[in-house]
């Protein structure tokens, strides 16, 4: 008999790799950028060019010394382009005009570095959750490697470049890099439904799951800083993000549990996780479903494995169809994917998907530049809003089903499981945006109204020096350049007067883009391992036609459009910060 | 070793069970009460938590 393996589970292991991770990014808060090597890849024509360690203090650099101040250093480079770097060594024998070259770390060697700490993260999870280490080890490595591949080839200008004639090549599919994720979702669903045996080889690091709920810990950090940015739009956003899913439970589930029962006549124990999997979450609310009814396992894992299918589905065609559609309102794009794709993974990484594309049309049709990731945080608001409500509304079926419909020997219901269908890594997610909420809120509050008043006296002193040359009255003259060097020395009071709560920013931003890099990692991961698992040869399977019709009608005949329709209205006027300067 | 169950006979054993008058009510009560709080979430959201409107 196999003796049956506990260990940790993928939910509560997330919650402890992200916080692990988002930890060792903080630490640039006491000096130490310790995670700034992770890969970073650009846009290319040369492949030798993509790739560079995420934090510049980790980016080697050579040029012409232009200017000297203090320890900064202004460096003309072969490209002509100048950059300012800070040193930590002597530079008193350095002078302009001499050349000077930073150490750094190859784009190559971030990307070997980036794996194997991921490679030793990932690996003592999967010690926890007593899987087979030799397998995974193998399994995850050419997980990584093909994932990456994928992503490195999404960034190729022809298919990237939003702009090809500043790219520098004739033409492109204007794809954004994110095309990467489709790429290696593409690679995924090539090695699941037509390399079975190799798809079989690489199980045990197949964990879409695992990879976007550790993504989704990373994650919250970086939306806390941009939270502090604009705190009003980020609890509208929130505030919205939770109508609009209690409309989603209360509509979907109800119109799907009838349709379900009325028209295809399938029994409750069907018809229930049908209606939760079709409507609110895909697996998991199937899941807790399945089991808030004592419905027998086969019930919710028949119904998950459509899911999941259908899901893909949806991440191929809806991001696209929301950049057609809606980048105009690129808010409603964000929820819509949260609302209507099934599964975390899924719904989050069409989020993402989507974030690229609707920025890059707003873009290329009126000029607009959004600031990125306020649609992926729309679509992971509404998703965990989504998954957090799962365990509430398990215990709400559990208690009419026992209390109304039938209830079964033995069964019980409990409040307690609210909290044990309840997403831990939501927990991550949370503290890690609170922590940096708490930490650049009071910083962004003190530097807002001061940099708008550096902006206001700029404007004067420009406006000044601009007078000048027609004065011809001494007096006035004297009376302008008193006016520019008070201003002057105004604008240097009140930037000497933000340069903390400025460093504090700029740091919280340095720690986010470190483990923003594992981040993208996960989220690319994820993207193949979906395509891995989904296996479309199911629908091939005999007796599934029923419950597939019933799924392709609810899901393409009103969850979409209903999701679109709540979306429209909770979101549509609400857009993301504009890029400026 | 037990053999996997095929989902055409799993789906072939469900018997026909007709909508009890419990399952309309818990059908019709969700919508009424998705519609009527669709109104006073969408005021909430608009006079509490106005983002561009």
């Amino acid at each position: 008999m196999e003796e049956k393996k506990l260990g940790i589970s993928e939910d509560w292991l997330s919650l402890w790799l992200g916080s692990f991770i988002f930890i060792l990014s903080l630490f640039v808060f006491a000096g130490g950028d310790i995670l700034g090597w992770g890969i970073s890849t650009k846009e290319w024509k040369d492949v030798s060019k993509a790739m560079s360690p995420v934090s510049k203090s980790y980016v080697g650099v050579k040029g012409e010394i232009t200017k000297i101040d203090g320890k900064k250093l202004t460096l003309k480079k072969a490209d002509g382009k100048e950059e300012e770097i800070t040193v930590t060594e002597d530079i008193t024998t350095v002078k302009v005009g001499d050349t000077y070259e930073k150490k750094g770390v190859s784009g190559f060697m971030s990307l070997v570095m980036t794996y194997l700490f991921m490679l030793l993260v990932m690996t003592v999870g999967a010690a926890a959750m007593r899987a087979n280490i030799g397998r995974f080890v193998i399994g995850f490595t050419i997980v990584f490697w093909i994932s990456y591949g994928c992503w490195l080839v999404g960034h190729y200008a022809y298919i990237a470049a939003t702009n090809a004639a500043k790219s520098g090549v004739p033409w492109s599919l204007k794809l954004t890099g994110e095309a990467g994720f489709i790429v290696a979702l593409l690679a995924g669903l090539a090695v699941g439904n037509f390399f079975p045996k190799f798809a079989e080889s690489l199980k045990e690091a197949i964990r879409p799951e695992l990879y976007i709920k550790t993504a989704i810990v990373l994650m919250g950090g970086l939306l806390g800083v941009k939270a502090a940015e604009s705190l009003g739009l980020a609890t509208a956003v929130m505030f919205r993000g939770l109508c609009a899913i209690v409309e989603a439970y209360l509509i979907y589930w109800a119109l799907v549990y009838f349709i379900a029962r009325k028209y295809f006549k399938f029994s409750r124990e069907w018809a229930a996780p049908l209606a939760s999997g079709i409507s609110i979450c895909g697996v998991s609310a199937a899941i807790a479903t399945g089991g808030a009814i004592r419905a027998r396992p086969i019930v919710p894992i028949m119904v998950s494995s459509l899911v999941v299918i259908f899901a893909v589905i949806e991440l191929i065609v809806l991001p696209f169809m929301a950049q057609t559609a809606l980048w105009k309102e690129p808010l409603v794009a964000g929820a819509w994917m949260g609302l209507a794709v099934k599964t975390d993974g899924a719904a989050v990484a069409s989020g993402a998907v989507t974030d690229a594309l609707v920025r890059a049309k707003a873009m290329a049709m009126e000029g607009i530049n959004y600031k990125d990731g306020w649609i992926t945080m729309t679509a992971t608001t509404v998703k965990l809003f989504i998954d957090i409500f799962i365990g509430v509304w398990a215990f709400i079926l559990a208690y009419i089903w026992c209390a109304k419909i039938e209830c079964k020997p033995g069964q019980k219901v409990g409040a307690g499981e609210i909290w044990n269908r309840f997403p831990k890594f939501v927990l991550g997610y949370a503290i890690t945006f609170f922590l940096l909420l708490v930490i650049c809120l009071p910083a962004s509050k003190a530097v807002q109204p001061v940099e708008k008043e550096i902006g206001i006296l700029k404007d004067e002193i420009t406006m000044a020096e601009k007078q000048l040359p027609s004065a011809t009255d001494p007096a006035a003259l004297a009376a302008l350049n008193e006016k520019i060097a008070a201003s002057k020395e105004k604008v240097k009071g009140l930037s000497d007067q933000i340069k903390m709560p400025k460093k504090t920013i700029a740091d919280a931003k340095t720690a986010t883009s470190a483990s923003n890099s594992f981040r993208v990692m996960f989220f690319v991961l994820t993207f193949f391992t979906i395509g891995v698992v989904s296996n479309f040869k199911k629908l091939w399977e005999e007796g599934i036609g029923k419950l597939a019709a019933v799924y392709v009608l609810c899901l393409f005949g009103f969850i979409i459009w209903i999701g679109l329709v709540i979306s429209w209205i909770f979101f549509h006027g609400v857009k993301p910060p504009i890029v400026t300067g | 070793m037990a053999e996997e169950p095929k989902l055409a006979e799993e789906l072939k054993k469900m018997e026909y069970e007709p909508l009890l008058p419990v399952e309309k009510k818990l059908i019709s009560y969700s919508l009424i009460l998705g519609t009527v709080l669709l109104g006073f979430l969408v005021w909430i959201s608009y006079t509490f938590f106005p983002a561009g409107h």
